[in-house]
């Protein structure tokens, strides 16, 4: 019998602004081009609009902004990472985050990832951790934090 | 999700929004309103009917109190207790009985006023997006500019 590679995690690298975010491929409903951004008025600035998905509007946050740092404008290289809805919400409400560049996929081995020291990463609630992966550093978004932010 | 009512189509500084029908609502043109000289009140008109009389405010692209634009035309009153009060728009369009259909949108972060989000549906038509206004909040909000 074959023996379950339990150790691997499979997922996307999300580039953003000075740091790369890392996220299970199980989080993620698609990778779309950004269109057209609708304004949300009275929204916090780290929501930077909201797109047509499907049948669906969803809110796009800029993760820079949420971590303290200037609201991005999409690039001509950003994609928008559509997420499936976060624990204990509708069926209906994804989020989106914009990259700054094309994410990639990744298969990260447990064996072979370093938790970074904390000097590492920019100090923040929605961060649950990094890890090195090489000499790449990837920040892992904390989704229940996010979560309470989103959805106070 | 589809919802069989109609929707009226407010544009507001540049931007589109949709009001549920349930709101009743009148139209009226400038020239039946009392223009407000006293730009400090942050009233852009007054409707006047016997002894009462409502407010109209002009809102910017962010919905941020600002004065009318000069070649401004009509606004949408809202009813409502205890009173009506008015929104400047650039246009306004009845649209037809299922033109629109509206699924749920949740803006994120704490709501803007005491009656919730502004917007609590959205209208997704060819990628694009136009927001639905939540009749209670936007009626809240408009109060809450005073006058």
């Amino acid at each position: 019998m074959r023996k379950l590679a339990t150790d691997q995690i499979h997922g996307l690298e999300i580039p953003i602004s000075g740091l790369s975010l890392f996220l299970p491929s199980a989080t993620i409903a698609e990778i779309v081009n950004v269109g057209t951004l609708t304004p949300v008025p009275f929204a916090p600035p780290w929501l930077i609009g909201a797109i047509g998905w499907r049948t669906v509007a969803v809110p796009i946050v800029s993760f820079e902004a949420l971590l303290g740092g200037a609201v991005t404008a999409p690039r001509p290289q950003s994609k928008l990472v559509v997420l499936y809805p976060l624990r204990g919400r509708a069926d209906w409400e994804f989020v989106g985050l914009l990259t700054a560049s094309e994410p990639r996929p990744y298969m990260v081995q447990a064996a072979t990832t370093v938790t970074p020291s904390t000097d590492d990463l920019p100090i923040t609630p929605y961060l649950a951790t990094g890890i090195k992966f090489g000499d790449r550093l990837f920040g892992i978004p904390d989704l229940d934090r996010l979560r309470q932010a989103f959805y106070p | 999700m589809s919802d069989t009512n109609q929707y009226l189509r407010l544009e507001v500084a540049g931007h589109s929004y949709l009001l549920p029908s349930v709101q009743r609502y009148t139209i009226e043109q400038r020239d039946n309103l009392t223009e407000n000289l006293d730009h400090a009140s942050g009233v852009a008109a007054w409707r006047v009917v016997r002894n009462d009389r409502w407010p109209a405010y002009a809102l910017d692209g962010a919905l941020r109190l600002t004065r009318a634009p000069a070649q401004w035309q009509r606004a949408v009153f809202l009813e409502g207790s205890p009173h009506m009060v008015g929104l400047i728009v650039d246009d306004v369009q009845l649209l037809p009985r299922g033109a629109v259909t509206v699924t749920p949108f949740t803006p994120l972060g704490p709501s803007p006023t005491g009656e919730g989000h502004l917007f609590v549906n959205a209208w997704v038509n060819a990628g694009r997006v136009t927001l639905v206004f939540s009749p209670p909040a936007l009626l809240g909000y408009l109060r809450s500019l005073g006058g």
